[in-house]
């Protein structure tokens, strides 16, 4: 089913795929952007990233793995803290990014770039609905501390 | 459910401590376990108490547990850290039986000497000292190994991560020392508590949980007596710490910690730092009281201190914790990818000997590879792949009499003696 929504979504062109392509944030201080393809880039947040200090390992989701919303698809540890990277959305993992295993601090210094985690094949785009957007994060943010 | 009996003992343990926060606490519970034991059901208290961890207007809470259970701790330890609403601060004492506590991202096979663990006599007195059984567990904060027995008190903290600093707790329980008199004690700079060696006592600020008079960079170095680890997720922050108050074990901490295979493993994942360690010389209840006065100040409340144990077990997220903690999937196969190589000798026709390397790659706790080098011809070893490195139950059997050794500090040892004592089968280790 997703492979079909995803198909449709191609041939709708740039000014929708731009659209989609908004970056969308959890309360557990993830980000995902979803592109043309079904697939989300998965990360963790600038905020996450200062807080969690100096990143010394990161656990990748095994490839192929089927991850249901909220579980977790790998683990970061930084400065004696270990933290849950959870999926914020149901789907496949089809992509790790292994250059964290050599170089950790990746997630340091571009935490929503060169440093993303994982990609999920998306099985239901509509649970990408609840997440708040870049500003409404930024509030939650601003609010929790 | 009937209670089992181990609720009662388990609250007999606790009235044993000869303290008085403990004696009000367990003389309050008693009744509850008597009054829980006759009924055939799980009590209705024991039902309310995951509500109630979880109710919004709880903003402080604080347990104390009577279970020496390592597994069982770190559960309700975690339950909380889940379970707590927003904004609300959770303080919670425990205390384990020996045990060895591995870091989130570590490797058991480094970091622990796992041969040791066996609950079985090891011969001679003569032998290091043994403990009898030692846990091993991964607990889900990250940092090193530690090691806990009943000289110590875990203390536990958890908050929303907007508040969380990771001295903040570390400062609260210095505090908490220093009201007891332990005036040597400060926060060092990875967050751990220290006791200053300085041989005279000069100017300090007595706030600065940072400094004592006896802060001196020229003396021994500073005795650790509590480390730090963290977990954070959902918006939200655990720190917990161990508190060594007289640990009679501090001279054979060192030989558990100790591994066979250090110096031969190549691990991603999460070393240890090894600190000289020392007693504080203060008595659990005594620290338990202290570090609760200075929660409640801290956050300008009273509430009392609940007894939390063994009966914890009936609630379901509790129970679900504590067999994913117990399970050697957990233990084992969550470890950092590794290799481990060391230098083998094959003994030739003449007499002479010949030297190789015996490389094994683990992936999830799971050999990927074995390979032999600069041995010509020995063994086509991939068969070996695909197993669980910590079900491996006869190193002998496995490399079908390959007949190697290894040089040690003083001769050397068959390869699958070696192998044994590195990675001894999981039935010797609990």
């Amino acid at each position: 089913m997703g492979a079909f929504r995803a198909a449709g979504m191609q041939r709708r062109g740039f000014a929708v795929a731009a659209m989609l392509r908004v970056k969308k944030y959890t309360e557990d201080h993830e980000w995902v952007e979803l592109g043309e393809d079904g697939v989300c880039n998965l990360g963790i947040s600038k905020y996450a990233a200062n807080a969690l200090g100096d990143v010394i390992y990161v656990e990748l989701p095994e490839l192929d793995m089927e991850v249901g919303f909220g579980d977790t698809v790998g683990a970061v540890e930084s400065v004696k803290s270990a933290s849950d990277i959870m999926a914020p959305v149901s789907g496949k993992v089809v992509a790790t990014n292994e250059a964290l295993e050599e170089k950790p601090g990746l997630l340091n210094q571009d935490p929503e770039g060169e440093g993303w985690i994982a990609k999920i094949k998306v099985e239901h785009e509509e649970e990408l609905d609840g997440l708040m957007d870049e500003e409404a994060y930024i509030k939650f943010t601003e609010e929790s501390s | 459910m009937l209670l089992p009996p181990r609720c009662i003992a388990a609250a007999r343990n606790a009235a044993h401590l000869n303290h008085t926060f403990y004696r009000h606490i367990a003389a309050v519970r008693n009744v509850a376990f008597r009054n829980a034991a006759q009924l055939t059901h799980t009590s209705s208290r024991l039902l309310s108490w995951p509500a109630r961890v979880a109710d919004p207007h709880s903003r402080l809470q604080a347990y104390i547990s009577t279970s020496p259970n390592p597994v069982l701790n770190l559960s309700i330890e975690h339950f909380l850290f889940q379970t707590s609403p927003p904004g609300s601060r959770i303080l919670f004492l425990y205390t384990n039986s020996p045990s060895i506590i591995l870091g989130r991202n570590q490797n058991p096979w480094s970091e622990v000497n796992l041969s040791l663990l066996s609950a079985a006599p090891r011969g001679p007195q003569t032998e290091p000292p043994d403990l009898g059984a030692v846990a091993l567990v991964r607990r889900r904060s990250g940092g090193g190994t530690v090691f806990h027995d009943g000289g110590n008190v875990n203390w536990s903290v958890i908050c929303d991560l907007g508040e969380f600093t990771r001295d903040k707790h570390a400062e609260m329980v210095v505090r908490a020392l220093r009201e007891l008199g332990v005036e040597r004690a400060r926060v060092n700079e990875r967050h751990d508590i220290v006791l200053d060696q300085g041989a005279t006592r000069r100017q300090s600020d007595t706030e600065d949980t940072h400094r004592t008079p006896w802060t001196d960079p020229d003396a021994p170095p500073p005795l650790k007596v509590s480390g730090s680890a963290y977990k954070l997720a959902r918006n939200r922050a655990l720190h917990h710490g161990t508190a060594l108050l007289g640990s009679p074990n501090l001279h054979v901490i060192p030989d558990y910690l100790h591994s066979p295979a250090k110096g031969l493993i190549t691990s991603k994942g999460v070393a240890s730092v090894s600190s000289p360690v020392g007693n504080i010389g203060v008595e659990n209840g005594a620290f338990e009281d202290a570090v609760r006065d200075e929660f409640l100040r801290m956050y300008a409340a009273d509430v009392e201190a609940e007894v939390v144990g063994e009966q914890m077990l009936e609630v379901p997220e509790v129970k679900k914790g504590y067999v994913e903690l117990k399970s050697p999937e957990w233990t084992y196969l969550q470890t950092p990818q590794f290799t481990f190589s060391t230098p083998v000798l094959e003994r030739i026709a003449s007499g002479q000997l010949r030297e190789g390397a015996f490389t094994m790659s683990v992936r999830y706790g799971v050999i990927t590879s074995i390979s032999l080098e600069g041995l010509p011809g020995t063994l086509e070893l991939a068969n070996f792949a695909d197993r669980r490195l910590h079900e491996v139950q006869s190193w002998k059997d496995f490399l079908h009499g390959l007949d190697l050794e290894v040089p040690v500090s003083h001769g050397h040892v068959s390869l699958p003696s070696f192998l044994t004592s590195a990675f001894p089968p999981t039935s010797m280790c609990i």
